[in-house]
């Protein structure tokens, strides 16, 4: 991983972005009001809508250029499909994404095709995300391909074998299939394929969920290097509260389809606010033996409601340990409660 | 060899320029487990051995199938007739070896037709969803409500007037005026009747299939590159649902072969004295308690032995293209 090797700088009109992050601290991406509802019909023939899954009901946030965003919160929360929602692979119900200024969800066809130069997205499952059936040249030349990054065959032969030789694999295996790879090997097949549009902006869902914790580390740090490297701006993903931690500069934490509290790093690792965060992080268990011995934990009672039925006013009232009667009527607002800590709760 | 390059490490082979590691590919591999199973293998040889006889029917050094020795019906195998002569006198073996011939144009027509009908429609369906999906779908649910057979028979009636008044007029026209009162049309009905039965099954299974593969991520990884529709539907999805289609293939050139021979035996399909197993068994399912049961038992031979060879075939290319199923 010393490869010196660099990609050209991304030189789409209307970005003055240099890779190390000069132009860090402007607003990259910015989400408002974000909704995504599924459907749920009924009927043989004429389908009719009967109810909705809320699975992100109203998101908000920006990212900044340069910066890591993390995101958690427990499984089925809307955290994948947020990112979808953001890289339009889902059409959002309502709401708005900007991208470098620009409005996602009115774009179609070849508007949104171009977009897609700027921002990409690493997947979970490195077993699901590469088709079986295709080299690795050819997933990772599609996208030059596509957006006829290079000229001929040729070229697009060495590019792969550039990107390869980034994400630290050999570049002579370009012949091989993905069944003949490990875990850890097919998920850096993953980022150089998305690396492969020389994007702007990575989402990555749960990126290393699936891999061995000891291949997590190298992925995990493979990901820092491409963004120092490149300048990427990520939209991180996980579960993993440690993982997200190392990663991030600022962490949102959701909940149910909302985004419960986010605020920088360290401040909300060291200070939660709401009591949804304050309950997650207690579970994160401590590598010393005597401090997790007397490590209190918050364990909530009960499930996670539907999102087909979310309970009304704040949606985590039925958990929460503090709620109060108003807690039921008031769906509480992302508050700035400290400067640059925001949280979503009328009892902080 | 290529357990050698796996271990040698990127330093030592930035010196070479073109030692570029060949991949095994899906297809590659599974051909290799298909070649380890040997009653597949066999069952492959035998059944490419028949249906080559039969394509190479009309070069062969045999007797015309129609040729009749009024002389010498229901001879028994001799040096001129190696495997006896029928009820009319006509060569058995010839007409065994044209039988394999309308076999093999039976197997391979409609299969073409009804795969890429029933693979164009089960695509379609399962990425457009809505309303298209529940048109086809409901159409291929009342087709295959319908018993085959009876579905055949009912195709048969109808068809056939058809496509006789349609060579009857087009025939002029190319130059042969007398071209619908040939084997032709009987010809052009069954093959028309397979086709039509074949795709409702296939589109199904395709359709299926392809459901499943839309939600992996890899197609979800396509879609973020901006890979067009089709690009992903005949790029991505296509070629995985390949392995299905191969063993489908295999089952309905069986399924055709036995429908040819089931509405000839009835005497809706190839009418003789255009040879069909299931004509020649037709005609001769009589002779099943006579000296002369042999007639009857060498196409029946044939088509039972062939049909065991296509299930075993299946069998081994279900196994060799799904390892993780076994």
């Amino acid at each position: 991983m010393t490869e010196t090797n660099k990609l050209t700088p991304p030189a789409t009109a209307g970005s003055t972005a240099t890779p190390n992050g000069a132009a860090a601290g402007e607003t990259l991406l910015e989400v408002k009001d974000l909704k995504m509802y599924f459907p749920i019909t009924s009927g043989i023939i004429f389908q009719r809508k009967v109810a909705d899954v809320k699975a992100v009901d109203g998101v908000s946030f920006r990212v900044k250029r340069g910066e890591t965003l993390g995101l958690v919160g427990e499984s089925g929360c809307g955290k994948s499909t947020t990112a979808r929602a953001i890289l339009q692979l889902y059409r959002p119900t309502a709401g708005s994404v900007q991208f470098e200024g620009k409005e996602l969800t009115k774009m179609g066809g070849n508007e949104l095709r171009r977009m897609r130069r700027r921002m990409q997205m690493i997947f979970q499952d490195p077993y699901a995300s590469l088709n079986p059936r295709m080299s690795v040249g050819s997933i990772i030349g599609e996208p030059l391909l596509i957006h006829g990054i290079a000229k001929n065959k040729k070229e697009r032969q060495e590019r792969v074998q550039e990107l390869l030789r980034i994400v630290g694999l050999n570049p002579y295996f370009i012949n091989r299939y993905p069944h003949e790879f490990s875990g850890g090997q097919r998920q850096r097949i993953g980022v150089a394929r998305a690396l492969a549009v020389e994007p702007a902006f990575i989402a990555c869902d749960e990126p290393v969920s699936a891999l061995d914790v000891s291949i997590q580390a190298q992925i995990v740090n493979l990901l820092e290097e491409l963004q120092d490297q490149f300048g990427l701006t990520y939209l991180f993903i996980a579960h993993d509260l440690s993982v997200v931690r190392h990663i991030s500069d600022r962490v949102a934490v959701m909940y149910l389809g909302r985004i419960v509290e986010i605020a920088d790093r360290n401040e909300l690792y060291e200070n939660p606010l709401h009591p949804y965060t304050k309950a997650l992080l207690s579970a994160v268990p401590i590598p010393d033996p005597v401090v997790e011995a007397k490590r209190e934990r918050i364990i909530l009672t009960g499930d996670v409601p539907s999102p087909v039925k979310p309970p009304s006013g704040c949606n985590f009232h039925p958990r929460c340990p503090i709620a109060i009667p108003e807690c039921k009527e008031i769906i509480p607002p992302l508050e700035e409660k400290t400067p640059e800590h925001f949280a979503a709760c009328i009892r902080v | 060899m290529t357990q050698t390059a796996e271990v040698t490490s990127v330093s030592s082979l930035q010196g070479k320029t073109s030692a570029l590691v060949r991949g095994r590919s899906p297809a590659g591999e599974a051909w290799r487990r298909l070649t380890r199973k040997k009653l597949a293998m066999a069952s492959l040889i035998y059944i490419s051995a028949i249906l080559v006889l039969g394509l190479l029917a009309p070069v062969l050094p045999i007797q015309s199938f129609s040729q009749q020795d009024l002389s010498n019906t229901r001879a028994l195998p001799s040096w001129e007739h190696p495997l006896g002569t029928d009820d009319l006198g006509r060569d058995m073996l010839s007409r065994l070896i044209w039988g394999a011939n309308t076999a093999f144009i039976v197997a391979t027509v409609p299969l073409v037709v009804a795969t890429a009908l029933g693979v164009t429609i089960g695509l379609v369906a399962a990425w457009y969803r809505g309303w298209i999906d529940t048109l086809f779908m409901r159409f291929v649910d009342y087709l295959l409500a319908f018993p085959t057979l009876l579905l055949m028979i009912f195709l048969a009636a109808t068809l056939k007037p058809a496509v006789v008044n349609f060579v009857r007029e087009i025939g002029p026209a190319i130059g042969q005026p007398q071209l619908w009162r040939s084997g032709l049309v009987d010809y052009l009905a069954v093959l028309l009747i397979l086709a039509l039965v074949g795709w409702s099954g296939l589109a199904r299974l395709v359709r299926g299939q392809a459901l499943s593969l839309k939600e992996r991520e890899f197609v979800e990884a396509a879609k973020a590159i901006g890979v067009p529709d089709r690009r992903i539907l005949f790029l991505h999805i296509l070629p995985n649902v390949m392995p299905l289609l191969i063993v489908l293939a295999s089952m309905s050139m069986a399924g055709a072969i036995a429908a040819e021979s089931t509405i000839s035996f009835l005497g809706i399909g190839i009418v003789p004295p255009y040879p069909s197993w299931g004509s020649m068994i037709a005609s001769t399912y009589g002779y099943l308690r006579t000296p002369y049961w042999w007639l009857l038992a060498e196409p029946l031979l044939i088509v039972t032995s062939l049909l065991y060879a296509f299930a075993y075939l299946g069998d081994g290319l279900a196994d060799a293209l799904n390892p993780q199923t076994r």
